[in-house]
């Protein structure tokens, strides 16, 4: 069993592994969608055992978390999400549920800034309910009627990641106390004449961090003065036919 | 001359444009219907027409108007760009990318038609022109980052790394401000930059740069793994084995992290007991870490192995881990420790005996879990022995009648012993004691497919599948890409005789890989919104390589045969199967002929069943929920036309081709691409086949049986080829 970032070439038998455990399916695209956005996020657990049968042979997915961040939260505060986790019933035990969690919990603090992780699942999964109460500490926000296509009701749930955040900063304490002071005093340098974005990192809490809800223009303002609005096509459809070029205005 | 709109009309023509966008299909069709009630032959009207129509699924009319607007606006770039959105949507990419260039050449500045086109470049890994094209979106935008990221990307693709790095380079030195900290776009570029120094193979100034400038990038793991990476292949084996150190503290979980430990720290393999301190060490550390326990047991050998996999057993077994065997297995390789295992539960169950403690309540815990063990040892070809197996099982069993894991063993056991009908009633008996469990449900359920209970398989998985789709449990598989049941499915209806439904699975699996690599297309322009770059190549590399998959290989086989079959025995749509070794023997031709029979009825019944779901089906329902999205509906849903062909070889090429393509390695391919090339009577290529398979293994029976049918061949008809053919087929053969 090895736990790993999950890769694109996993996709089809992450997949498998969703289709063969839970009745939520999704999609090849939607994997890919969460593999190209975030591809940071999301975790596999791998049968590293498996003699190969072929030269051709993709690692068996033995589980998985398959994680995003919400691109536009309605409370306004970056938030990691579990779309889906699944580990197969013949490898339970081990605890690689909660591995991949954690694995995925601490990049999306370092990665996103993310300030909790939501995630749902059904009222009558015991299992999977003792693991993020008991284990993991997340809590249960609220109870949504009907949220499964069959008609079942889910647990809203949420954990807030404070405490990673803190290890991080702790670490990072410690890293720059082993630094030679030569090295601090270039960098202070450097922070100087720069933008103040990275030295008030710590204050400016729930502004949208990489690229979520973030505008393209944002490029071109480091550059000019003068904000150049684009307008970036969207898919490949007719609207790319009329030209609305907007950076004439 | 193209008309002239009025004002009112052209602001209608926006509107129209807005309701494509927006899908709007009827509303924008009745505006362009409005516009060309004046002006018949606006062509750009026509145009939008045509491809409002098209997404409605109209296809041939859409293309006949397009074409008709050309007609009366030859230089309109937008009839142009339609025409080629219509080929795009059709898939026929090579006359989409000619009709964009033609648009492109009307209307040069158009950043939409320079979009589309570079997109359907890269999307059929044209990597001049996409160079070309980015080059020319880049002279446009300069000031966008993006755009000289997919520049970079552009020559990446197309191996020139020396000018990609370039091109990061030049825009990061144009930049004055340096980037905030939290800029996630600057983050992964230089990422990507550092990566691309390190595919020249300059692991030095990679390493360089990754210290220098991508420090608080904001993927710690990435960083944190290249800098291992790099240090490790520069021989800094002291700040490698600490960075090593640093990635298991993070993971502990990740077996590839010792393994570069152990190598920097110069351990070789007669070090066991270096080794196994430094593993030793972190399962102390990391107690739930299941690595650290379980990769000694790889290197130990003799009774180092023992007491190893003595404790390691005690652990698994007293927690109750259900994949302990099938994480241990792989060390069958090795005798002794296929011995020493087995030996190791069964002193486990006496020790237990002996210490005469309390039974666990659980249990999946202590005994049963060592039963557990042994009785899949015993089921694994390795080391089989059935009797004994199901003796295991069965008092696992006892101790836990309730228990999935062991019955479903219990199937598995039937299944080896070759009684199927057994089996699959077993595995249905361990899905009924969890019902809501849909892991064992879909066990359940492929049993039943091996035993060729396809309409019961269905049922079962529609215990599961989603109520409300049309077409029910199949119609939810099917978009749901379920590749496996696609597969036995199809081998199931092929094993009954019932050819149309088998091709139909086959060619659904070889539909669903299509979407897949068009699944990609989105992502060309998505990715450099976002931002990820790596992730995007990653992709791009393995979707080169989509179809080496499995899931493809083994529906793509058997669709191969399951044509040769045809091609040998035209006797009509149904025919009972004779593909496969072990179904040809056995049934004499009565059975067969009752079993093609019946596979008739069936599918007729089938037909009827489905025409009646359809003829139920509430028609403004589906028109509510998304007009947008009329699918088209499948003219064949039971395969009988595919059946019908005249062509069985020409129609296996399709699926032979890719095999051949991706999975050269794969000897079930090419002893299939022999078969259908002998009967095309394309020597060279079967020749090829043929020597293919021989390099791969020498012995294989089926080799040996096709080199003696390709020397009668020969023989045969040699003389009456070309002197050319004859040339290469003596030089092949040789």
């Amino acid at each position: 069993m090895d736990i790993r970032l999950l890769r694109p070439s996993d996709i089809p038998l992450i997949q498998h592994a969703n289709l063969e455990n839970l009745p939520e399916n999704y999609f090849l695209k939607y994997y890919l969608y969460h593999a190209l956005s975030w591809p940071q996020l999301s975790f596999v657990a791998v049968d590293v055992s498996r003699p190969p049968k072929t030269p051709y042979d993709y690692p068996k997915i033995v589980g998985y978390v398959l994680a995003k961040m919400e691109e536009e939260p309605t409370d306004g505060v970056q938030h990691g999400h579990i779309t889906s986790l699944s580990v197969m019933r013949t490898h339970r035990r081990l605890g690689i549920a909660e591995k991949l969690m954690r694995q995925s919990q601490q990049a999306m603090v370092e990665t996103f800034n993310a300030r909790y992780v939501s995630l749902h699942v059904r009222v009558s999964n015991q299992a999977a309910i003792h693991l993020y109460r008991n284990t993991l500490k997340f809590e249960t926000e609220k109870t949504e009627p009907k949220y499964y296509a069959d008609g079942e009701d889910a647990f809203c749930m949420k954990l807030d990641l404070d405490f990673i955040r803190e290890q991080i900063k702790e670490a990072e304490g410690a890293e720059e106390d082993e630094d030679s002071s030569k090295k601090k005093s270039s960098k202070k340098k450097t922070a100087n004449g720069s933008s103040s974005a990275a030295e008030t990192e710590e204050q400016d809490e729930g502004e949208p961090v990489g690229d979520v809800g973030r505008d393209p223009e944002a490029a071109a303002a480091g550059k000019g003065d003068k904000k150049i609005k684009v307008k970036v096509g969207r898919g490949l459809g007719v609207g790319e036919l009329v030209e609305k070029d907007e950076s004439k205005h | 001359m193209p008309q002239i709109l009025s004002t009112k009309e052209a602001n209608l023509f926006r509107q129209v444009i807005r309701d494509y966008e927006e899908k709007r299909y009827r509303a924008g069709l009745k505006a362009a219907e409005q516009i060309l009630k004046r002006n018949p032959k606006h062509g750009d009207t026509m145009s939008m027409k045509a491809l409002i129509m098209n997404a409605q699924g109209k296809t041939e009319e859409a293309f006949n108007l397009a074409k008709e607007a050309l007609k009366v606006d030859f230089k309109s770039h937008i009839c142009w760009h339609v025409y080629g959105i219509l080929y795009r949507t059709n898939k026929n990419f090579e006359e989409a990318i000619k009709a964009y260039k033609f648009a492109l050449k009307l209307e040069p500045e158009s950043q939409q038609i320079q979009r589309d086109l570079a997109i359907l470049q890269v999307q059929t890994r044209d990597y001049e022109g996409y160079v070309q094209s980015r080059f020319a979106m880049l002279k446009a935008r300069p000031q966008l980052r993006q755009n000289w990221t997919a520049l970079a990307i552009a020559y990446h693709l197309e191996g020139n790394l020396q000018e990609a790095e370039r091109i990061l380079t030049t825009y990061e030195k144009s930049v004055s401000a340096a980037p905030a900290r939290t800029d996630f776009e600057n983050s992964e570029a230089l990422l990507y930059k550092n990566s691309i120094i390190a595919e020249q193979g300059e692991t030095e100034r990679a390493l360089e740069h990754l210290e220098q400038e991508c420090k608080k990038c904001l993927d710690r793991l990435a960083v944190m793994e290249l800098r291992a990476r790099y240090l490790a292949e520069l021989g800094r084996k002291e700040e490698a084995a600490t960075a090593y150190r640093a990635l298991i503290d993070r993971n502990p979980d990740h077996p590839d992290y010792y393994k570069r430990l152990v190598e920097v720290l110069g351990l070789t393999a007669e070090d066991e007991a270096a080794q196994k301190a430094i593993f030793d060490e972190y399962s102390t550390k990391y107690p739930r870490s299941d690595a650290a326990r379980r990769l000694p047991l790889d290197f130990l050998t003799g009774n180092e192995f023992r007491s190893a996999a003595k404790a390691y057993l005690a652990l698994m077994f007293n927690k109750g881990v259900p994949s302990t065997f099938a994480n241990l297995k792989h060390l069958y390789f090795d005798s002794y420790k296929k011995d020493t295992l087995p030996s190791l539960a069964e002193e486990y169950l006496q020790e237990l005996k002996d210490s005469n403690t309390q039974a666990s309540s659980d249990s999946s815990k202590g005994e049963g879990a060592a039963l557990f063990f042994l009785a899949q040892h015993y089921n694994y070809y390795m080391s089989r022995d059935l009797s004994k197996a199901l003796e295991y099982v069965e008092k696992a069993i006892e101790l836990d009648p309730k228990s999935v894991d062991f019955q479903m063993t219990k199937a598995r056991i039937f299944k080896h012993q070759g009684d199927i009908a057994k089996a699959a009633k077993a595995m249905d008996q361990a899905r009924l004691l969890d019902t809501k469990d849909r892991y064992i449900n879909t066990k359940a359920a492929k049993y039943q497919l091996r035993n060729n209970e396809n309409e019961k398989a269905l049922n079962t998985l529609g215990l599961f599948t989603r109520a409300e789709t049309v077409g029910g449990p199949l119609g939810d598989l099917i978009d749901m890409q379920a590749m496996w049941f696609l597969t036995e499915d199809g081998e199931a209806w092929q094993r009954r005789g019932n050819v149309a439904l088998a091709l139909k699975r086959y060619h659904t699996v070889f539909n669903i890989f299509d979407i897949w690599q068009e699944d990609q297309f989105d992502f060309h322009s998505f990715s450099l919104r976002k931002g990820q770059i790596r992730a995007y190549m990653d992709m791009i590399r393995w979707e080169d390589k989509l179809r080496e998959h499995p899931f493809y290989f083994r529906a793509a086989l058997d669709a191969v045969n399951l044509y040769l079959s045809m091609y040998d025995k035209p006797e009509g749509a149904n025919r009972a199967n004779g593909t496969k070794g072990d179904n040809a023997n056995g049934e004499d031709a009565a059975e067969k002929k009752k079993a093609a029979k019946k596979a008739k009825k069936e599918a007729q019944k089938a037909e009827r069943e489905a025409a009646e779901r359809a003829a139920k089906q509430n028609p403004n329902k589906a028109q509510k929920d998304k007009e947008e999205d009329v699918k088209k509906k499948d003219d064949d849903p039971n395969g009988v036309k595919l059946a019908e062909t005249k062509d069985p070889l020409g129609d296996a090429m399709k699926f032979l081709e890719p095999l051949l393509q991706f999975s050269p390695k794969n000897i079930e391919g090419q002893i299939a691409g022999f078969e259908v090339y002998i009967r095309r009577k394309k020597y060279v290529l079967a020749a090829k086949c043929l020597k293919a398979a021989q390099a791969l293994d020498q012995d294989y029976p089926k080799v040996q049986e096709q080199s003696a049918t390709m020397r009668k061949m020969i023989g045969d008809v040699i003389e009456s080829l070309p002197p050319k053919v004859q040339e290469v087929l003596k030089a092949e053969l040789a």
